[in-house]
């Protein structure tokens, strides 16, 4: 569903990409919009692919593409399939941490073209003991969420309480260059949703207590957060996400429990230190 | 990484000290200007602002993503990881940011996903999966044009009933008990007693696998059976079953046709299953073995289990099938009634149809008041069918005999007249679309 970034209250969605032609199920944890390409790329844990449709599409249109079938080696778990995507719209690939024959803590991150469609082998695997990768769970949860910071190289992988950073291209059993983690950081266990805005090098991501928190990736380590916005403090209600726009300089954060988004105005973090 | 030990890389790392030294002098200016025009909150952290900020469009840079080239450049130039190596530069602590939200999208009246009519209470029961509460009306409820919504006789509603993402439900025309399967967060199934109100415990409840959506319940043998999208499986569990009690029997496996679970019936006189699949399929344990099936609807014995190969399967262009959502057998002719969300119908086949067939009956059009129809409950009583629309927060009640673009023969609305819902279910994520300066948000 698209809704205008100015909408509040009831105000209803402008268009709805849905129905069967378009092969998305209700299970989706992650999307990502490419200006670069005016495309909106979704994954489909329950098919273990990934869609990826024009801009703008509405009404029952199918994708332009589809990353499916055995070479994709895309492989989910009963509970949770493969639920966690990212993509860096600037160098044009797809991220998406999988499940393997190796079972729980086994799981790997998989990188694809972003034109890539059909039956297609990944162009990188990162995973093995040296990433601390921990995922999935025994109970097949905590796939990671990712992002990329195009400017320094770099890919964040946020695994279970912590930061992994790697260079952009790492593949094989890579250690990470970096790690942001410990109680300082108020990072959770869960592993939450992190964006990245390249301008100045701000990760933000959902900490402890209900809170949204940004770090500095020139600080790895365990460090305290640069900002902190108490999300459920303030609104009284769990969220997770978030996306920036830094367009506008706004956060915006969902709420699952409650079924709810929220839009904070926070130039502290799209500002240059 | 580690840090150099060479006096060239000392000379860089001094270097880099000082830029890091002018970087937090620098930063320790901006915060001193933030804290001149606000206050210290308690703790460490520190208070930017409480101001209401308006509703307005804020100012911008306009240029945000750009120069990625240039910014790759200076950060080369100013690498600390590089430099160094596994020593932390910490921030002292955290600025706290307390302004309150901008803006907030919500739907502030109830998104109806499933229905029960109980004929013998005379009541209609209605799953609202926006504010996770079951609100209850007479069965001969029906809004007034002029009237924005009618009140629910009880409503059962509030952290104690543990609802969440509610889905599929029955009433046992016995007791009264409602049966409401929460999905997805709650993984369970609540039974309530016969006319519970407010916030009230359930006074049963069974754990189910992840991704619940419909339960069925055959009377006859004391049997609920509980649908579950993914993986894609059919579970028959004792009637009463509490806790981590297992299931009796588990329709699962390749042979078994099931793909993306939704609806379930059961058809006790001819003794039928019948099981709605949206046809999204892969078997989680075999990596890119994922597949896009059409939508079907399988038909199994009453006492299939296992790796069971459906005995009919309804699939093809002419069925319309469109992420169909619960199902209700007429028991008197077998009938399959099918709330077929995006195909904003209801869809009727026979018990006895197989592959590509066109339904007997289609209620559709303007007229019928149909929005994203998701729940449907049979009243053999007084001849009637109950649909819930997600779409425009109703429930509309057509003649069994009703057909096409037929008018309702009443409506209960929660919203006003000709209002759209937002049809938010469970918003996990969400991306901004520069272009259009939209929110998408997956459901």
């Amino acid at each position: 569903m698209a809704y205008a970034r100015l909408a509040k209250e009831n105000m209803v969605p402008v268009r709805i990409l849905e129905g069967q032609k378009t092969q998305i199920s209700r299970t989706m944890h992650s999307m990502e919009y490419d200006p670069v390409h005016d495309e909106l790329v979704v994954n489909s844990p329950l098919t273990q692919s990934i869609l990826t449709f024009k801009g703008g599409s509405g009404g029952e249109e199918p994708p332009v593409r589809v990353i499916s079938g055995p070479k994709t080696q895309i492989q989910g778990t009963d509970y949770d399939g493969n639920d966690k995507m990212a993509m860096d719209t600037v160098n044009g690939e797809i991220y998406i941490g999988v499940a393997t024959s190796g079972g729980p803590g086994k799981g790997v991150v998989l990188v694809f073209d972003r034109t890539a469609n059909g039956d297609v082998a990944p162009k990188r695997i990162l995973g093995g003991p040296n990433t601390k990768f921990a995922f999935p769970t025994p109970k097949g949860q905590g796939f990671p969420h990712m992002a990329v910071d195009p400017v320094r190289d770099l890919l964040i992988v946020s695994s279970r309480g912590a930061l992994l950073i790697f260079d952009r291209t790492a593949s094989g059993d890579a250690t990470p260059k970096a790690v942001i983690a410990g109680p300082k950081t108020l990072l959770g266990g869960g592993g939450g949703l992190v964006k990245v805005n390249p301008e100045n090098g701000m990760v933000v991501s959902s900490c402890a207590q209900g809170s949204i928190c940004a770090w500095n990736i020139n600080e790895p380590g365990d460090v305290a957060p640069r900002f902190k916005i108490p999300v459920e403090k303030i609104t009284g209600i769990n969220f997770s996400g978030p996306t920036l726009n830094p367009m506008y300089k706004e956060v915006i954060v969902t709420s699952s429990s409650r079924n709810r988004i929220a839009t904070f105005y926070w130039p502290e973090i799209f500002d240059k230190p | 990484m580690r840090i150099g030990r060479n006096s060239r890389r000392r000379a860089i790392l001094a270097g880099v000290v000082v830029i890091a030294t002018g970087t937090f002098c620098w930063t320790a200016v901006q915060r001193l200007q933030w804290e001149t025009t606000s206050e210290l909150s308690a703790g460490s952290a520190r208070l930017v602002s409480v101001e209401q900020l308006p509703d307005s469009e804020f100012c911008a840079s306009g240029e945000a993503t750009s120069a990625i080239a240039t910014l790759s450049r200076e950060f080369q130039d100013n690498n600390l990881f590089t430099a160094l190596g596994e020593t932390a530069v910490h921030a002292e602590d955290t600025v706290e940011v307390t302004r309150p939200p901008v803006r907030m999208i919500r739907d502030t009246y109830p998104i109806y996903s499933s229905i029960a009519v109980d004929p013998i209470r005379d009541e209609v029961v209605l799953q609202d999966t926006n504010q996770f509460g079951i609100k209850v009306f007479n069965r001969l409820d029906n809004t007034p044009p002029n009237v924005d919504a009618t009140k629910p006789k009880r409503v059962i509603e509030g952290p104690d009933t543990k609802n969440e993402y509610n889905n599929g439900l029955y009433i046992d025309p016995k007791n009264g008990e409602t049966y409401n399967l929460a999905m997805d967060t709650a993984d369970a199934i609540f039974t309530f007693r016969a006319g519970a109100e407010g916030n009230t415990e359930p006074m049963r409840i069974l754990n189910i696998p992840h991704r619940g959506f419909q339960i069925a319940v055959d009377e006859e043998k004391q049997e609920v059976y509980s649908t579950n999208q993914y993986p894609p499986r059919l579970l028959v569990f004792r009637k009463g079953a509490s806790g981590n009690e297992k299931p009796l029997r588990v329709i699962e496996g390749t042979h078994t046709g099931l793909a993306d679970v939704h609806g379930v019936a059961v058809d006790v006189q001819r003794k039928l299953i019948f099981v709605g699949n949206w046809g999204n399929y892969s078997n989680y344990k075999v990596a890119g073995s994922g597949k896009f099936l059409p939508p079907s609807i399988t038909v199994y014995p009453l006492d299939a289990n296992g790796d069971a190969a459906p005995l009919r399967t309804i699939q093809g262009p002419k069925t319309t099938l469109d992420w169909m959502g619960a199902f209700s057998l007429d028991p008197e002719t077998g009938n399959l009634w099918v709330a077929n969300d995006v195909g904003n119908s209801v869809l009727v086949f026979r018990g006895t149809d197989n592959g590509d067939v066109a339904p007997i009956k289609v209620l559709k059009g303007d007229k019928t008041g149909l929005d994203h129809p998701a729940g449907i409950s049979i009243d053999t009583k007084n001849k009637e069918v109950w649909v819930s629309n997600m779409g425009n927060s109703s429930a509309t009640c057509y003649s069994l005999t009703a057909n096409g673009n037929a008018t309702p023969a009443r409506k209960i609305r929660s919203a006003p007249l000709g209002w759209k819902s937002l049809k938010f279910g469970k918003p996990q994520v969400v991306a901004y679309d520069s272009k259009r300066e939209e929110y998408l948000v997956p459901n």
